[in-house]
């Protein structure tokens, strides 16, 4: 299969100027492995419509970061079987990788090159750039930009996009989202950016950070940030019966996402309990994918 | 498929070299959503029916490649995947003998994208009562 006509169909299939769903298999962390196989959780998205993916590298790929001839041809065979596209590619800089040292930034830089190549071979477009951190409001190493920019020609090379997650307790207006769309406007890239995890807007039952005072963010606060994001978590963590997820406000959030006509994927990421029950996490996505389907106007 | 809990059955038994039993293996699954490179490990200690083993007693076999404990942190270069689990190679000479036994492990592993307050946070020791049979 050519993965770029695999991807220029699903395009063609999906409507202009709206975002699209996907999922993250990190729903199916305590499924897959256990009691379902990676055809299984993309059978399991093709049920839902869900045609955008996000693995995570370490762990989800058989051999990483060498898989094997036959795990590939696996790979781009179930893509096609069940129309998914290779939208993120979840991956780490392990900063602290080294006990009581920090990763170099040549280090750094090799650990990118390795995932860049990688995550472009099995046909991703986005990474989910995930920065070792220093503190409790998940500042990143000191050294990021320089092992970041050192990566930006590799990653231009193989039209990826490095992007850091923006997570709660992380505000969107912060010091540390400047510094990142301050490194995007100065270089003119378009191989970093970011994705915006959608808990920073969860209403209730956030995570306590000690000494931090931690609040909501609006969705207006992603305004100025979505023409850098490439792709968001749809975070949820409780789906009603009536369909509705009563702590992140996705009727305002996907409002604005539709006003300003942003059209990257939300790959949904369910953090709830009993993601061991087999069912549990799947009934929970559906249930999830139903309400976005109505918010998207793909129906009433 | 893994079993649910850290230690795994598949896979224990005792280790025989010609003729002579120098130890035993205990598998188990990495308590994580994500695969780590050995360096991110921790020495582990593992516990049979109240004697613990550690050091130099231990190996870990991870992605077909032997470890000793000690150069764990330079193994920046294998990686456990998380779905795959990793063999504990223990040396006991006459090994277990066949019947029940209570295992216990700790498994300590950093995770860098975390306040380094819970780098190990993932971590959490396991004990199961397991069977070997030769």
């Amino acid at each position: 299969m050519n993965i770029y006509d695999h991807r220029k169909k699903l395009e063609r299939e999906r409507t202009k100027g709206v975002p699209y769903r996907g999922v993250s298999l990190y729903c199916y962390a305590e499924e897959l492995g256990f009691t379902m196989t990676l055809e299984d959780c993309l059978a399991d998205m093709y049920d839902m419509g869900a045609t955008g993916l996000e693995i995570l590298a370490n762990g989800h790929i058989e051999n990483y970061p060498n898989p094997g001839e036959e795990w590939l041809e696996n790979w781009f065979f179930l893509l096609e079987k069940y129309d998914i596209e290779p939208v993120e590619y979840g991956h780490w800089v392990d900063s602290r990788m080294i006990p009581e040292k920090q990763l170099s930034t040549k280090q750094s830089y090799e650990m990118l090159v390795r995932d860049i190549t990688l995550a472009s071979k099995l046909g991703f477009t986005v990474m989910r750039t995930k920065l070792g951190v220093v503190d409790e409001i998940l500042n990143p190493v000191p050294n990021w930009r320089e092992f970041i920019e050192m990566a930006l020609p590799v990653a231009e090379e193989h039209n990826v996009r490095m992007c850091p997650e923006l997570h709660q307790p992380t505000a969107l207006k912060s010091a540390m989202v400047d510094d990142y769309v301050e490194f995007i406007e100065k270089t003119g890239t378009k191989h970093f950016g970011l994705n915006i995890d959608l808990g920073v807007f969860q209403t209730a039952d956030r995570l306590e950070i000690p000494g931090y005072d931690d609040k909501p963010c609006q969705p207006e606060d992603m305004v100025d940030l979505l023409p850098y994001t490439y792709a968001c978590h749809a975070k949820f963590t409780h789906m009603t019966e009536d369909l509705e997820d009563p702590t992140h406000p996705y009727k305002e959030i996907l409002a604005v996402m539709i006003r300003e006509q942003w059209d990257g994927c939300l790959l949904s990421e369910y953090e709830g309990k009993n993601k061991d029950v087999p069912g549990y996490s799947s009934d929970q996505l559906r249930k999830q994918h139903v309400m976005m389907r109505k918010l998207l106007g793909e129906i009433d | 498929m893994l079993e649910r809990s850290i230690i795994q059955q598949r896979g224990f038994r005792n280790i025989v070299d010609g003729n002579d039993i120098t130890g035993f293996q205990v598998p188990i699954r990495l308590n994580y959503y994500r695969g780590v490179w050995m360096s991110q490990v921790r020495p582990i200690t593992v516990t049979v029916d109240g004697t613990t083993y550690e050091g130099d007693q231990i190996a870990w076999e991870v992605s077909g490649k032997t470890i000793a404990q000690k150069d764990l942190a330079d193994s920046t270069d294998i990686h456990w995947n998380s779905l795959d689990a990793a063999m504990l190679l223990v040396k006991k000479a006459g090994g277990l003998k066949p019947g029940i036994h209570d295992i216990e492990v700790f498994n300590e592993f950093s995770a860098s994208y975390l306040p380094p307050r819970l780098d190990l946070m993932f971590s959490r020791p396991e004990q199961r009562r397991m069977v070997l049979v030769r």
